[in-house]
């Protein structure tokens, strides 16, 4: 019981990454791996087999969006970019994050930045 | 790259994803892995290590259960970087354009083809159509067509004979303005008559409209130099010798000069000033044929000949069409019920001249094409239903090569599919093509629209010219050529484009180029295009031999009298100011003169042209009782001078000739034909009987019965006709006629210098020859016949080229086929009867419906033909024979090619 609440809450949180990431523009996917990794200074990291899943996942939802992009001398990507709906969602997430991480951090007394 | 999906494969197992859908993924994750692999190599990893590492990244557990909810997602098409997400329709329709651009460009000779074939069909459309439009559309460049009305005078018991619409008398038509409220205005104008224009000491032919000051102003149009007439213009008779000018006769006559406003041309002999020039497409209410300029009514006494003397003041002389402009919210009903009292009360005041009249409204567009709207609606419609037969061929030729085309096409098609591309968007694609074809067929056939304009204008017979209607090509011209090529566009590219988009992509790939197979249900539709094709050019073929053939009969009709040694020339000393004594002694003069130049057999005078006769109702015959005006007797009127009859080869049936003792002074008499003895003394002597002229004093003796010969038109049925002598019914303008020994044509030139000898300022510009009159009666069918030919034999050739077409594809794809046919030992003979039977097959097919349709449509012109029946065989079998023949040319060159096939190269390549 207690492993499924966390695996949703780490599910929760990597949502929240990933449209993060895309909101200031598209990103394919390993670009957004890599960039997770970067920004935690390694202590995130998704492997591929929780990662596309999870963008098929989002793309369902109608949050992002994919698509096969061409540029010059490179090879065909397929790149994500927000939604409308996903920037509504992201909003919402933030917002969410925001307070349960308060919360923590007032229990926990750690100083929230 | 490395075997990535092989691994992502495996671990997929399971997970039954959509084709598609795992290409996708496969396509994205091993991307993803590469780009991993690269990065490990790049900090220092060796092969093994960093293959070990992404592998191992590949922890795949979950997966087939993660991706259970996403299976759905479909599939978006590559665009390029930059392209904006919204308003895909537009980029994704410039990226087709672009395509289909490059795609056309790749293949020069089709695109030739396609847009040749399709131009000539456009073009056919758009000649016919700048006809109809100028003509039927759109006839008259007038304020609100719609408000205005023409009136006529009519009989009010309708018989046979006199239902046709006459004009209004001047006096008749004043009274009518003073009367009506359903008009805010009513004007008057004339039809186009003859004068005599001096310009520069050169005396021209001329055709002219009296018309009262208003005409303009209700029409609602500016001059396009100048002014139109002043009310007191029109206000004393004989006040103001002014004239408007036609533009194109500006143009012509006058070279267009700028300062022709204010010059003094003579008409009649009398000085006109030129006030004005008039709109530029403007020629006269008469949407067919207009006059060169326009008078006062005023001026009827200076401009008519003497025999309209009286027009402005005798209510029996018709003259004037009126136009009225109505009233706000009046409607025809009202008007016409206004003018039925009104012709009431004028039929009460003046009983003598208006009894059994009354008044007829008819909206101006329907009056603006005169007696002959029914044959111009027909014609038009006709024409029209043949230039969208051929264009329909045009179209069914285009599929059946954009079908070809497919064929060799599928590979790239279910590439796209492959990678992609959705079915809608696919057909997006292949429609933007046809259209792009369409529009470059329309661009041409615009411009062979354009050239085929000018040539019909080219064959106007030239002296009338620039008193016919000009085509116009107006913006809706434009607009139509644009219409139907996006639509032809669309029609011969619907199907073939939802055949391609059903390409099956894992047969396509699998199977090469060439195969035998599949090909069937392409080649049952092309092969029922084709079958089309092939009937409807037969149809028209045969509607076009029949329509010759009748013209050809025309030609041999014998209208009575000999027209092969005839010339013609019309002279109107009148005109030139001359009074009777001196226009008696003109007539003598020229006699004397012309029967001395050589050549020439005999000569005489006669007030009418052949095939123009003038037809006069109301003749009166003594000891008859006196018929009711609807009744009255009609005849052909024609003045003639001594030795007409052995001029023109028409025989006496009995008594005598008119000769040099019938004068003013003596018993007044007339020569009657045949038909109108036979109709009015059957079994009895007309010889002696007493018949009167409509308005004429005195009863005429007859003293000849001569054989009935086609007055007005060639091969009409019988009509009385009565011939006075000119010297006891003087006519002010008279035609010579003259009978050479040999063609005509050589005595034209001498004949005139020694009219001019007599006086140079008589005009005889208007000179013909027999045969000439002939032809100028069969002009409209000589060019219903040439478009007729023009666009059957255009049938022909496209779907003969359909033919070629399709039975070279057929030959190409069924050569593995052949070639096996060969390796087992048919001899070339075999090879071609196989081909030929089976393009034959499908030429017989389309020609037995053919016939059928062909018999169909000659039952329905059959009254349009002469002298050749709607099933006429001579038609039938000579347009089959002539479609076969060149069907057979089709099969042929197809056939010889497959049956030079070698096996071995035929197998190999298979």
């Amino acid at each position: 019981m207690a492993a499924a609440v966390e695996h949703e809450w780490k599910k929760g949180s990597a949502e929240l990454l990933i449209l993060s990431l895309l909101e200031d523009q598209p990103r394919h996917g390993y670009e957004i791996g890599r960039l997770i990794a970067i920004r935690s200074g390694g202590t995130l990291h998704f492997h591929v087999a929780s990662l596309y899943p999870l963008l098929y996942r989002l793309e369902k939802r109608g949050w992002i969006e994919g698509r096969w992009v061409e540029k010059a001398n490179q090879r065909r990507r397929r790149y994500y970019r927000l939604t409308t709906e996903g920037g509504r969602v992201l909003a919402a997430k933030r917002q969410k994050w925001q307070e349960f991480a308060g919360a923590v951090g007032r229990i926990a007394g750690v100083e929230h930045a | 790259m490395l075997e990535w999906k092989l691994e992502i494969r495996k671990r997929l197992a399971g997970s039954n994803l959509k084709p598609e859908r795992e290409a996708a993924i496969l396509d994205e994750v091993s991307d993803h892995l590469q780009d991993r692999y690269d990065e490990l190599r790049v900090q220092g990893a060796t092969h093994e290590e960093a293959f070990r590492d992404v592998i191992r990244e590949l922890d795949w557990t979950d997966l087939v259960s993660e991706l259970q909810p996403c299976k759905e997602i479909p599939p978006h098409d590559p665009v390029p970087e930059g392209a904006p997400a919204s308003g895909r329709l537009i980029s994704d329709f410039l990226m087709d354009l672009r395509y289909a651009a490059r795609t056309l460009r790749k293949s020069p000779g089709f695109t030739a083809v396609v847009v040749l074939t399709l131009a000539l069909g456009i073009g056919a459309n758009t000649a016919v159509f700048t006809v109809i439009n100028t003509l039927l559309l759109n006839p008259l460049p007038v304020e609100k067509i719609s408000h205005l009305a023409a009136l006529n005078t009519t009989q009010t018991k309708k018989t046979a004979q006199s239902g046709d619409l006459q004009d209004l008398s001047f006096q008749n038509l004043k009274d009518l303005r003073e009367r009506t409220h359903a008009f805010t205005s009513l004007a008057g104008h004339s039809n186009p008559m003859a004068v005599t224009m001096i310009d520069k000491a050169e005396p021209h032919r001329i055709f002219m409209e009296l018309v009262t000051a208003n005409y303009f102003e209700t029409l609602g149009i500016r001059p396009y130099l100048g002014r139109f007439f002043s009310p007191e213009e029109d206000a004393k008779p004989g006040a103001a010798a002014v004239t408007v000018l036609g533009y194109s006769a500006w143009q012509s006559r006058f070279g267009g000069v700028s300062d022709i406003v204010g010059r003094t041309i003579k008409l009649n002999g009398t000085p006109f000033t030129v006030v004005g020039i008039g709109p530029k497409d403007f020629k006269g209410l008469y949407a067919v044929f207009g006059p060169d300029l326009w008078v006062p009514s005023m001026m009827a006494g200076q401009v008519l000949p003497s025999s309209l003397q009286q027009a402005l003041t005798d209510r029996a002389t018709p003259l004037f069409t009126g136009i009225g402009r109505f009233g706000a919210g009046v409607t025809v009903a009202e008007a016409q019920a206004e003018m039925k009292i009104a012709a009431a009360a004028l039929e009460d005041e003046h009983p003598d001249a208006n009894q059994g009249q009354s008044i007829v409204v008819r909206p101006l567009t329907v009056a603006a094409y005169g007696p002959e709207r029914q044959g111009l609606m027909f014609g038009a419609a006709f024409l029209m239903a043949i230039v969208v037969l051929v264009l329909l061929i045009a179209c069914s030729n285009v599929a059946n090569l954009l079908l070809a085309r497919a064929a060799v096409r599928r590979q790239e098609i279910a590439v796209r599919i492959a990678l992609g591309a959705g079915r809608s968007r696919l057909i997006r694609q292949l429609l933007t093509e046809s259209v792009l074809l369409g529009l470059l067929g329309g661009v041409f056939g615009f411009l062979f629209g354009y050239a085929g304009c000018r040539l019909l204008s080219s064959l106007r017979p030239a002296e009338y010219a620039q008193n016919l209607a000009d085509l116009r090509i107006d913006p809706a011209v434009f607009g139509f050529a644009f219409a139907i090529a996006i639509l032809t566009g669309l029609i011969f590219g619907i199907v073939p484009a939802l055949r391609s988009s059903r390409t099956s992509v894992s047969e396509v790939l699998k199977e090469e180029t060439r195969t035998a197979g599949r090909t069937r249900g392409r080649l049952n539709l092309a092969n029922a295009l084709l079958a089309g094709q092939v009937s409807v050019s037969l149809v028209l073929l045969v509607v076009a031999a029949m329509f010759l053939r009748s013209i050809q009969h025309e030609y041999t009709i014998d209208p009575g009298y000999q027209t092969g040694h005839l010339a013609l020339f019309m002279l109107y000393p009148g005109q030139a100011g001359y009074d009777q004594t001196r226009t008696e002694q003109f007539y003598k003069q020229a006699r004397d003169r012309v029967s001395g130049v050589p050549g020439i057999v005999s000569i005489s005078w006669a007030s009418n042209l052949p095939l123009w006769g003038r037809k006069e109702t109301g003749v009166l015959i003594a000891g008859q009782e006196q018929r009711k005006k609807s009744e009255a007797i009609s005849a052909v009127v024609n003045t003639i001078d001594l030795d007409y009859f052995s001029t023109l080869d028409v025989p006496f049936v009995k008594g005598r000739d008119f000769t040099q003792d019938d004068r003013d002074s003596s018993a007044p008499v007339a020569i009657i034909n045949d038909a109108m003895a036979a109709e009015f003394w059957p079994n009895q002597d007309a010889l002696g009987k007493r018949v009167q002229l409509p308005r004429g004093k005195d009863f005429l003796q007859i003293v000849g019965i001569v054989k009935t010969s086609n007055y007005q038109t060639l091969g009409e049925p019988p009509q009385s006709s009565i011939y006075l002598p000119l010297r006891q019914h003087f006519l002010d303008g008279m035609i010579l006629y003259v009978r050479t020994e040999q063609d005509p044509s050589t005595i034209l030139a001498s004949v005139q210098s020694e009219i001019h000898n007599i006086d140079p300022e008589l005009a005889v510009e208007d000179i013909r020859t027999g045969t000439k009159i002939i032809d100028q009666a069969l002009w409209w069918s000589k060019i219903a016949v040439d478009l007729l030919g023009v666009f059957g034999l255009v049938a022909l050739g496209l779907a003969s080229v359909g033919l070629y077409g399709i039975m070279a594809y057929s030959v190409n794809h069924r050569r593995r086929e052949i070639g096996v046919r060969m390796a087992l030992g048919a001899g070339q003979a075999n090879v071609w009867f196989l081909v030929l039977r089976q393009g034959m097959t499908l030429v017989l097919t389309g020609l037995a419906i053919g016939v059928a349709l062909a018999l169909l449509v000659g039952h329905a012109l059959s009254r349009f033909l002469y002298g050749v029946s709607g099933s006429d065989p001579l038609s039938l079998g000579g347009a089959s024979l002539v479609l076969l023949v060149v069907a057979l040319v089709a099969c042929y060159l197809p056939a010889r090619n497959a049956s030079r096939v070698d096996p071995l190269v035929a197998l190999r390549d298979a």
